[in-house]
């Protein structure tokens, strides 16, 4: 391909001589206004132990085209159960600097650059995305150097970033994101900022797997909620062949097990317990389980078990396809 | 005589001026006593409305007290009193239940389409999950 392109300019530049002089000029400009910042390599671990110190480093290079004078940002996209705002500290080193240089956690509702009025949490998600996560408890947290940096034009910059993240005790698989920019040109252009994911991080931790990587038969969302919240729980029979692949109907079959030992099961199938389509074999259900389950006003669940079923009730679908029911612990982070 | 002639006239002229009063206008109470239902209401910013049972929902608004009818996650569960922080200007809307703590929402109080709304947010469960339902007068 770019033999062709060569070939095109070799031969337009024979066709028209007098354009010989101003072709390396022409080039010269295009290389000037080019730069860039890029993560050139990201060292983290694969797993840790659920409350343990998540250590990564990222390696970075800087090129610039003319003088400027900004902060570096760096961004860490984590769930949100492990709260890393409260929970991360960022330094780095470079070859224009001295010592480890300290960062601060971006504040709430401070405008990126660029970004139309939008705080950089939102900007990185709109811009960047969510590195394939698939469960929405995810977030974007953004850190500033402390200091500005002058840096002069067509200058190359090495840093290494050193990030700390102290894990939640939950187990769960998630792919982390990292992104930098500098705090004049945000997100403006591709060539002011650079991201990479890893791939899929594993905490082994306590409690239910939190799988953000890997597609789930079921899933409930919001990912922490009680009671008295509004859960919609969506079976994807296109994960995996099951015994409800050419159900034409689904069902909810439901126990809830209230904090004072009893359970309750709404496992009849009626309109108040079929799952809509949404096509490609795909169910979903928002349910109040409050009024599922017709609670009193001290009645309290504590944990959700259910299958999903055909219109007769006698296919049964659970976890992984089987006949353990799929569960759900009611819990705030 | 030409003086006392110019003088007179001075005299008139300020004789003539009145203090004017100007009325300075006050802005009316806020009144939503009447049946309310709920026209939209989203979850951590998804739009739950048509994907859940919600039309049966009203909460009826007298002077101070409140009735609810075929409750659905609300920021509360029982009938009881409420109040604005400032009935002039209204940016909260509280709700005391019977035997309960007060809660409190954010409120905002457009008009849309000349039908008046009631706009509240709140958390029914865990505090990270916001709801925000917007509630209409039912005609």
């Amino acid at each position: 391909m770019k033999t062709t392109y060569l070939s095109k300019i070799r031969r337009w530049l024979k066709a028209h001589p007098s354009y010989y002089w101003k072709a390396p000029g022409i080039i010269l400009l295009l290389i000037i206004a080019s730069c860039s910042i890029k993560i050139d390599s990201v060292v983290q671990p694969g797993s840790v132990n659920g409350g343990d110190i998540l250590p990564v480093t990222l390696n970075v290079t800087i090129q610039t085209n003319a003088a400027q004078t900004s902060k570096f940002m760096v961004a860490v996209l984590v769930p949100k159960v492990w709260k890393a705002s409260q929970n991360t500290t960022i330094t780095f080193t470079s070859d224009i600097t001295s010592g480890d240089q300290p960062m601060t956690l971006i504040p709430a509702g401070t405008p990126a650059p660029n970004g139309n009025g939008l705080d950089w949490p939102t900007y990185l998600v709109n811009k960047i995305g969510n590195g394939g996560n698939l469960l929405n408890d995810y977030e974007w947290v953004a850190f500033y150097s402390n200091a500005a940096y002058a840096v002069g034009g067509n200058v190359t910059v090495h840093a290494t970033v050193s990030i700390k993240i102290k894990t939640s005790m939950d187990n769960l698989m998630f792919k982390l994101g990292y992104c930098v920019a500098e705090s004049t040109d945000g997100l403006s252009d591709p060539q002011y900022y650079n991201s990479n994911f890893p791939g899929c991080f594993t905490v082994n931790g306590t409690g239910d797997l939190i799988d953000f990587c890997n597609p789930q038969l079921a899933v409930v969302d919001p990912r922490t909620s009680l009671d008295n919240d509004i859960i919609t729980i969506t079976f994807d029979g296109g994960v995996t062949l099951t015994a409800l692949n050419n159900a034409s109907q689904v069902y909810l079959c439901a126990k809830g097990y209230l904090t004072n030992g009893d359970s309750v099961t709404v496992c009849t199938q009626t309109t108040d317990t079929q799952l809509r389509s949404l096509g490609l074999n795909r169910w979903q259900k928002d349910v109040w389980p409050r009024g599922y389950f017709h609670l009193s006003d001290n009645q309290r669940l504590a944990r959700l078990a259910y299958f999903f079923t055909d219109a007769s009730g006698s296919v049964m679908v659970g976890y992984g396809g089987g006949a353990d029911p799929f569960t759900y612990t009611f819990k705030c982070q | 005589m030409k003086k006392i002639f110019y003088l007179l006239i001075i005299l008139a002229v300020f004789a003539a001026c009145k203090p004017e009063h100007m009325a300075i206008p006050s802005e009316p109470l806020k009144d939503i006593n009447g049946s309310w239902q709920i026209i939209k209401a989203t979850r951590n910013g998804t739009d739950l409305t048509t994907r859940f049972q919600f039309s049966q929902f009203r909460i009826h608004f007298t002077d101070s007290t409140y009735t609810i009818d075929s409750l659905v996650p609300f920021i509360v569960s029982k009938s009881g009193r409420w109040a604005f922080d400032d009935p002039h200007y209204p940016f909260s809307l509280s709700f005391t239940a019977t035997d309960s703590a007060t809660k409190s929402s954010p409120l905002l109080y457009p008009v849309v389409e000349g039908q008046r709304n009631i706009i509240i947010t709140f958390s029914p469960g865990c505090t990270t999950n916001a709801y925000q339902y917007t509630l209409q007068k039912v005609n």
